[in-house]
């Protein structure tokens, strides 16, 4: 039995998983993970270093990871890719100048050996805003249809409102765990 | 979210600690970062004590100063002969190097003496006009669609607006392109702002941009007003211009400026890759500088007509201001202010602004 499938049943037995969630600087990462838990998100400051969060849902525990996003923080990203079960990746959909840098870092996320396994939810993010590009706009200006690698799913939502953030984790913690089981 | 909120019990909050097994690397790895710039600074600081390895300090951080600066104007001369994709190819790469050469600049601040920097600043300062210039005279205009609007909902101070002042929609059909400076994607989303605007005066009413994101770019020399409460603000590529802004209930992003003067209340403001700016800023979470140098901050004190209504209409916090904490993402010593940004002295502050 391979190191894999051990851990992965013991994981299924203690029905934890690990979410990393990443994005460019002021895509609303900690908005998100924080709206989700029903905490205040008038006092969030830019991510200095990372977040852990961790939560009961839906009988799992949820130990997600928030790491921000500035530039000078990218480098470090690769700390936190270990044993991933799914990927978070936050888009401010509003933000149209930096589509194509959002587009290039994620790709270069799909190409780590250590995030192979992963799910990718990619939440287009701040639907609230009326300049807000549709999730479809981001879906094609991520090419996420030429992703062949890993499980993906694009959802349109607001930190702000809440709207779809549980839409995006359910569809997150579904396949994780159809991945898990399948696995046996 | 009720029934998420409802569903978890006992949840956890660990602010950037982590006692899980297995991941023990990781608060080793960042306190390791943060010991390394402190051995860093130590250094810079023995480094200062002794003159002689200053000289050479001095010496080796001029010359490879020159060098690239040099290489980056050649760079930019061969943008002229350049077909259009070649020129954006180049410029992008102009751009990155002017970038790295303000970080090489950044991170040897330490040693060099007021005038030294004031000299390589306002170099960078020439180099980065020059693109900026480079990029308008080469780069094919983006059109911006002049949406018709009624008088009622118009009202402009001032110079009436010319065409290229238009707010900024960007066109079903145009796509990204060769267009390094502005990227329009297509699917939706009506931008709000104004963009490409050359010594104007640019007013926005309340309900133009009550709750929008709101996106200024390649404005020179320009005063904008903003007499309402967006839901969060762009300034990009923005120079010599005076922006001022009612509160903002979310972030302000800042990208690309120098020699402003701005004042907004807001939620968070994240400043990069901008110089010579000065903030008079209300900001009830925080402010951060990534890539910045010469920017000095001091308190909002801008006011206008209806803003007590539109404070208590964006949430912010009044009576919480953090304007003076500052987090500068390239300077994590905490025991050494960061040469990157500044408080305005009381004496040299802005009392009136119109
Ligand atoms: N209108 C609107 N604003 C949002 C939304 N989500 C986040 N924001 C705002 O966007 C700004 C950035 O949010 P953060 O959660 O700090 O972003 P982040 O991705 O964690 O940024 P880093 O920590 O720098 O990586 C804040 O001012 C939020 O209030 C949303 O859905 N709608
Ligand atoms: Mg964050």
């Amino acid at each position: 039995m391979g190191l894999l499938t051990i851990l992965k049943k013991m994981k299924r037995k203690e029905r934890e998983m690990r979410l990393l969630m990443l994005g460019l600087d002021n895509a609303g990462k900690t908005t998100i993970m924080k709206k989700f838990n029903g905490e205040d998100v008038s006092t969030i400051s830019p991510t200095l270093g990372f977040n852990i969060k961790t939560l009961e849902h839906r009988g799992f525990k949820l130990n997600i990871w928030d790491v921000g996003g500035q530039k000078s923080l990218r480098s470090y990203w690769r700390n936190y890719f270990e044993s991933t079960d799914g990927l978070v990746w936050v888009v401010d959909s509003a933000d149209k100048l930096r589509l194509e840098d959002c587009r290039r870092e994620l790709s270069a996320l799909l190409l780590e050996e250590r995030l192979a396994g992963a799910t990718l939810l990619v939440f287009a993010n701040k639907q609230d805003l009326p300049g807000a590009l549709s999730k479809d706009a981001i879906r094609e200006a991520l090419a996420l249809d030429d992703i062949k690698t890993h499980h993906w799913c694009i959802i349109g939502c607001s930190a702000m409102t809440g709207e779809n953030l549980l839409t995006g984790v359910d569809w997150l913690l579904d396949d994780i765990a159809a991945q898990i089981f399948t696995a046996d | 979210m009720e029934a998420v909120v409802g569903a978890e019990t006992g949840s956890q909050n660990r602010n950037g600690e982590m006692d899980v097994s297995g991941a023990v690397k990781i608060p080793e790895r960042l306190l390791r970062r943060e010991q390394e710039r402190q051995e860093e600074v130590e250094r810079r600081r023995e480094a200062m004590e002794s003159q002689s390895v200053t000289e050479e300090k001095v010496d080796y951080f001029s010359s490879t100063f020159g060098a690239e600066r040099a290489a980056i104007e050649a760079l930019l001369s061969g943008v002229w002969d350049a077909d259009s994709s070649r020129a954006a190819q180049l410029l992008e790469e102009v751009s990155s190097r002017t970038q790295q050469l303000r970080k090489f600049l950044n991170d040897s601040m330490a040693f060099l003496t007021k005038y030294e920097c004031r000299q390589a600043q306002a170099a960078l300062q020439r180099l980065q006009s020059s693109l900026d210039e480079k990029r308008q005279q080469v780069l094919p205009k983006k059109k911006f669609n002049f949406k018709a609007r009624s008088a009622a909902a118009t009202r402009t101070k001032g110079v009436p607006l010319p065409e290229k002042a238009g707010p900024l929609e960007s066109k079903p059909d145009a796509k990204g392109g060769a267009d390094v400076g502005i990227q329009v994607v297509d699917g939706g989303g009506n931008s709000c702002g104004f963009s490409s605007a050359h010594a104007q005066v640019l007013t926005k009413d309340p309900e133009d941009i009550h709750q929008r994101d709101v996106l200024l770019t390649h404005l020179t020399g320009c005063t904008v007003k903003l007499l309402g409460t967006p839901a969060t603000l762009h300034i990009k590529d923005v120079r010599d211009s005076e922006v001022l802004c009612g509160p903002v209930s979310g972030s302000v992003f800042v990208d690309r400026c120098s020699g402003c003067t701005l004042a907004f209340p807001c939620q968070q403001l994240r400043t990069h890759n901008t110089t010579d700016t000065r903030v008079y800023l209300h900001v009830t979470s925080r402010a951060i500088v990534e890539d910045c140098s010469g920017v000095s901050f001091a308190p909002f004190s801008w006011s206008y007509e209806g803003m007590d209504a539109h404070f208590e209409a964006s949430g912010l916090d009044r009576g919480k201001n953090n304007w003076d904490k500052v987090d500068d993402f390239n300077w994590l010593a905490a025991d050494t202010p960061s040469p990157n940004w500044s408080i305005i002295p009381e004496a040299e502050r802005r009392t009136t602004w119109d």
